[in-house]
């Protein structure tokens, strides 16, 4: 049962990671312990037979977006945050009944996915790209190409944003 | 699977690891000879003959240096990053071809690290963490010199992967598949008959320039080495840095050099096949892995000789290079691909 232990190594990995991503204080550090959690994910999703997934994973959110990130951060310089706790209970209370609030219903959400949902139609082998490219290139072919146009007119804006007025 | 699996696994993973590792200090007397030779200079000449026990003298020297760590920096940052620098050059060797297939009674050895399916990815996804080690080094060090090293490298780094990643898009393109060793086999055919399937740098030169210029891009060596540009920043992101730590950015910094090289060769020189070679016994595929490693150096050098040619780039040359010329001649080379490829030609 290898295999089994890795993935629940991995995805324990993930969530601590994620905690201390959002619990600690440094802005740099929290970006650090989200790379070692998106890398833990990734993991998980080899297991799972999807290294495709695997792979995007790491190419764009550890390798791309949260280096991006790091840059802004230490071009920026930010420091560590000061602790500050909210002097009105009521707002610790009402956090507090929202994180068991939405733990709940996620739970609930999850339990009831495993009954009710039958196995995926298209059995993932291992490692074959083939179905995902030919689905995504036929079925979902307008959604695929919609989204490049979104990422398309972001990235004008972008430029149209950062441009100097009077610079070529 | 048996312990002689296991065995034979590990053997697989780290056979090329630990050759990397031991001819690792001879490149850089490669690299000190060659710079000799080209500027006209003895170099390195005292410490055996042809000062060829220069490296080893070297090694003893970053064994026995002060290691000092700075009171100002991030400690645990500090000593993570050049350990991470080299844990993700030597990662990248997994899943490279570097021999046929050997057949020791009855049992087939393919000889790679592990030839998983999305192999090509599986190279982009380390090559875009191994940013992480000289960004983390540079900002650990809480010195501005190394801060701007490392975050011009993280500029760099990111800006070239599109190139590069575009360029190699055409190979996988022509063969159909990520998994590297499909890649060696698809080159391994013959020029004279359609679909052509011969060496992929004849019909994507121009995506081989492209992956060749980016790669010099992606190691920090000149003449794109603006993230430790020591006329500008001192040393740049390891200026702090010294004895084994500094050492482990050096390696780095080769097996790095050595991982592009097995690359070019591997997708777009045949990696380990040569025109007119079969292999068929055991000699056959040990001089299959001479090949690979032959047509490896070959480019090794090519990194040395680039270096002591050409004066380095300015860091805004450098971008506009990247993102205005190479990036266009990728997506040209992919295009030409994808109509060769349409017209039955690849």
């Amino acid at each position: 049962m290898t295999p089994r232990l890795v993935f629940d190594a991995a995805a324990g990995l993930a969530i601590l990671f994620a905690c201390v991503m959002v619990v600690h204080r440094h802005p740099v550090k929290s970006v650090l312990a989200l790379v070692v959690s998106f890398f833990a994910l990734a993991v998980t999703y080899v297991l799972l037979a999807a290294p495709l997934i695997a792979a995007v994973q790491v190419i764009v959110y550890a390798g791309a977006i949260l280096v991006l990130f790091l840059f802004v951060l230490m071009l920026l310089n930010v420091p560590e945050e000061a602790r500050q706790s909210s002097d009105r209970p009521i707002h610790q209370a009402l956090s507090a009944g929202g994180i068991v609030a939405f733990a709940a219903a996620l739970l609930a959400v999850l339990r009831g996915y495993g009954a009710t949902q039958a196995a995926p139609s298209v059995a993932p082998s291992p490692g074959d790209l083939a179905p995902v490219a030919k689905l995504l290139f036929s079925d979902h072919l307008l959604s695929f190409e919609a989204l490049s146009i979104l990422l398309l007119a972001a990235l004008v804006g972008a430029f149209v944003l950062a441009r100097r007025e009077g610079s070529p | 699977m048996s312990a002689a699996d296991v065995g034979i696994l590990a053997l697989r993973v780290l056979a090329p690891v630990l050759v990397i590792l031991i001819v690792l200090p001879m490149l850089q007397w490669v690299e000190r000879r060659g710079a000799g030779l080209i500027q006209d200079r003895p170099g390195p000449n005292r410490v055996g003959p042809f000062g060829l026990l220069q490296p080893l003298a070297d090694v003893v020297k970053f064994f026995m240096k002060e290691d000092l760590v700075p009171s100002h920096a991030d400690r645990f940052l500090y000593v993570l990053a050049p350990g991470l620098a080299a844990f993700a050059a030597l990662t990248t060797f997994a899943v490279i071809p570097y021999g046929a297939t050997l057949t020791v009674r009855g049992r087939a050895i393919p000889l790679v690290g592990a030839d998983v399916s999305i192999g090509v990815l599986y190279l982009f996804a380390l090559t875009s963490l191994s940013v992480y080690g000289i960004v983390l080094a540079g900002w650990s060090s809480n010195n501005k010199f190394s801060l701007i090293g490392g975050i011009r490298s993280s500029a760099q780094i990111i800006s070239y992967e599109l190139p590069m990643t575009t360029a190699a898009a055409g190979v996988v393109l022509a063969t159909g598949s990520f998994r590297l060793t499909d890649v060696v086999a698809m080159q391994s055919g013959s020029w004279l008959s359609l679909p052509l399937r011969g060496w992929t740098v004849v019909p994507q030169f121009l995506g081989f320039i492209v992956f060749f210029v980016s790669a010099f891009a992606e190691t920090n060596r000149l003449p794109f080495d603006l993230p430790e540009a020591e006329a500008e920043l001192v040393a740049g992101y390891h200026t702090e840095y010294s004895a084994m730590k500094f050492a482990m950015f050096y390696m780095a910094e080769y097996i790095n050099v050595v991982v592009a090289s097995a690359l070019m060769v591997t997708l777009y020189f045949g990696g380990w096949t040569f025109p007119g070679f079969t292999p068929t016994n055991g000699a056959g595929v040990l001089l299959s892995v001479v090949i690979f490693a032959l047509k490896t150096a070959f480019f090794v050098w090519v990194f040395m000789w680039v270096r002591w040619t050409l004066p380095r780039f300015r860091y805004d040359q450098l971008l506009r290079l990247g993102w205005k010329v190479l990036l266009p001649l990728a997506l040209l080379n992919l295009f030409w691909v994808a109509a060769l490829v349409l017209w039955k030609v690849l």
